[in-house]
């Protein structure tokens, strides 16, 4: 196993009227070639955000990226559109990432004609409907526009068109969020065959407890910018020990009859990342806050092989 | 056995647009009991909000018309109420939560004008009274009842939908039809408001409608459940009924496209198709061209609902004897 993806420290803040907004703060990843890194956060943790700046959607503010190896940091915009074809992207909301004035057909072949991978008109042709045939669309829709088309077949155009350039990664922002069960199940099932089928790796970012449990090898789990909890799929759902993480499972309805009763409540709501106090991000909300959670801050460290967590009190907490 | 406090009979609307009929509720029949909570489950476009809406009598005509059914509200036709009457059971007798909280407010209002309103209007009560009310209120929800002169934008998503629930709830309703209450919301905070929801609930013995696509939800708060697609009820039951003896192939399909939280399931199974154009329903059942288990006379023919066992209602002809399969 290769490492396709490695992040250190990367750091993304925003100038905002009221100060600096930490979006992400400090995370550090990696991700194995065939491999799936699951995000997992509420809403303002900044998992968008270190997805985007992952693929150079957004600069970052400090922190180095690695992608096969090679220091694509500080690369220039030469570099950078060379590299574009490897890294996609398949955005939450698949109403308003396709543009509507471009048929399924136009939509598709665009990163192919950019990037002048297909000039010939015929071979394009052909290339267009052999990716509308691997995300199951069928070929009477090519000069559809999107209007036309349902929200499953509409993430399908966007899974295509991700798929264009043949890509070695894919940052997945939320891809099934917007689409109901049934629907989900078939875009989540289409996404595991062609990460068989194409070898591709997947950064997938999601609020979606259940996905990411279905989806990934590994999961990292973000608080307000930070790294909280960060260890493989299996070992979280079994063995969770930061405290934010334990209540976020906990939070998730399950559909069976008396599943669970008993509500751990997680008090308050995630506070601004605008200027962030020190100490632990968590601390106003965490059941076992101390003193030091508020002045210092947690390091990021492995409590046991693989499994890493940021908080002062894990050992007391989880009596390891 | 409970008094009935709602009952929608034979329920059809039907939205007419550039000459086409879309048929959004089909000739639905669903009872609500006193002090009852009541899932609906359905996907996009299955007529859960059109159901809720039609309650109220609020479906936008045109372009929308309930042509057929009665809605009985403790033994009175909501639909052949004036539209002065009306006014007086919406946010009174019956009130709504809505799925957006963002949009929901007034963003030009305080919350406490906001809640002060509904009581002033409906129970004649003096402006400071009905301060004292609301703020009131704004503490059975959980929030400061000092923030009664905030505008919505300087709460967060959560607490504006605790501000919503506050509102609807502020002159005791005997209903609350909730839609969507918590699908803008995180998991931790949605995990707040059914929490809140399911006490208030049991303190003021006010009956739930609780619309959601997500069945986590509804076996959290409620005790029965209805599911629809495509604008019928094709399942009905208590949840323990419907949850752990599943019968309709589409509620069945719901349960395995879901991924399991406890369990490992490397592939999920979805329900194959989309949902059929409300436009242009098939003849027969509307789900044969979905189902797994279907059979000649599904698309011939559309099944009757029957009881398969203590009130557990189930629209499919697998469990209708007679058939291929008997």
């Amino acid at each position: 196993m290769s490492t396709l993806l490695e992040v250190k420290n990367l750091k993304k803040h925003f100038k905002t009227p009221n100060g600096m907004l930490h979006a992400v703060d400090g995370v550090s990843l990696k991700i194995e070639t065939q491999k799936t890194l699951g995000v997992v956060g509420e809403s303002g943790c900044g998992k968008s955000t270190l997805g985007r700046t992952i693929v150079h959607l957004l600069p970052k503010t400090s922190g180095e990226i690695y992608f096969e190896g090679e220091d694509i940091t500080n690369i220039d915009k030469t570099a950078l559109k060379a590299l574009r074809p490897n890294m996609q992207m398949i955005f939450q909301d698949p109403y308003s990432s396709l543009n509507p004035r471009m048929s399924v057909f136009q939509t598709i072949s665009e990163p192919l004609v950019i990037n002048r991978v297909e000039t010939d008109r015929s071979k394009l042709t052909k290339r267009v409907f052999e990716l509308m045939d691997i995300v199951g669309l069928s070929a009477d829709l090519a000069n559809c526009f999107p209007h036309e088309l349902d929200g499953g077949r509409r993430q399908r155009i966007g899974v295509a068109r991700a798929l264009a350039l043949k890509p070695k990664f894919i940052v997945c922002d939320e891809p099934v969020s917007a689409l109901d069960v049934s629907i989900q199940a078939q875009i989540l099932n289409l996404m595991q065959d062609l990460q068989d089928e194409l070898g591709l790796t997947y950064l997938f970012i999601t609020h979606d407890l259940s996905v990411v449990k279905h989806i990934s090898d590994d999961i990292l789990v973000m608080y307000m910018g930070k790294m909280v909890e960060y260890t493989s799929s299996s070992q979280l759902f079994k063995n969770r020990l930061h405290p934010y993480t334990k209540a976020l499972l906990a939070a998730v309805p399950i559909a069976e009859v008396g599943a669970k009763k008993e509500r751990s409540l997680l008090k308050g709501e995630i506070s601004s990342p605008v200027n962030p106090k020190p100490g632990c991000r968590f601390a106003s909300r965490c059941a076992y806050v101390k003193d030091k959670c508020r002045t210092e801050e947690p390091v990021f460290e492995a409590v046991t092989e693989g499994h890493y967590v940021a908080c002062h009190y894990v050992k007391e907490i989880n009596q390891l | 056995m409970r008094d009935t406090l709602l009952e929608i009979k034979n329920l059809k609307v039907i939205y007419s647009t550039d000459g086409k009929v879309v048929e959004a509720v089909n000739h639905i029949d669903l009872k609500i009991h006193k002090g009852e909570a009541l899932g609906l489950i359905g996907e996009t476009g299955a007529g859960k909000t059109t159901t809720a809406l039609s309650i109220l009598n609020l479906i936008p005509n045109p372009p929308g018309k309930i042509v057929e059914g009665e809605i009985c509200y403790c033994g009175q036709n909501l639909l052949k109420l004036s539209q002065r009457d009306m006014r007086a059971v919406r946010g009174n007798k019956i009130s709504m939560i809505f799925q957006d909280p963002m949009t929901a407010l007034n963003p030009v209002m305080t919350v406490g004008d906001q809640i002060a309103e509904v009581i002033r209007l409906h129970q004649k009560m003096p402006r400071d009274e009905a301060y004292i009310k609301a703020q009131e209120m704004l503490e059975t929800v959980g929030i400061p009842g000092n923030r009664l002169k905030d505008f919505p934008h300087q709460f967060s998503g959560g607490m504006k939908q605790r501000v919503v629930i506050a509102i609807s709830l502020a002159c005791n309703p005997e209903l609350l039809i909730a839609d969507e209450p918590t699908t803008a919301l995180d998991v931790t905070i949605q995990e707040q408001v059914l929490d809140l929801m399911e006490k208030l609930q049991k303190e003021f013995n006010t009956s739930l409608l609780m619309i959601t696509h997500d069945l986590g939800v509804v076996a959290e708060v409620c005790e029965t459940v209805a599911i629809m697609y495509a604008g019928e009820i094709v399942e009905y039951g208590t949840i323990e009924q419907v949850y752990n003896d599943t019968k309709h192939p589409y509620t069945r399909g719901l349960f395995d496209s879901i991924p399991k939280f406890h369990e490992d399931v490397k592939r999920l199974k979805p329900i194959k198709g989309q949902m059929p154009n409300p436009a242009n329903l098939p003849v027969g059942c509307n789900f044969a061209d979905r189902c797994p288990d279907v059979m000649p006379r599904c698309r011939e023919s559309e099944p009757v609902v029957i009881d398969v066992g203590e009130n557990h209602l189930v629209k499919c002809y697998k469990y209708i004897g007679g058939g291929d399969q008997a």
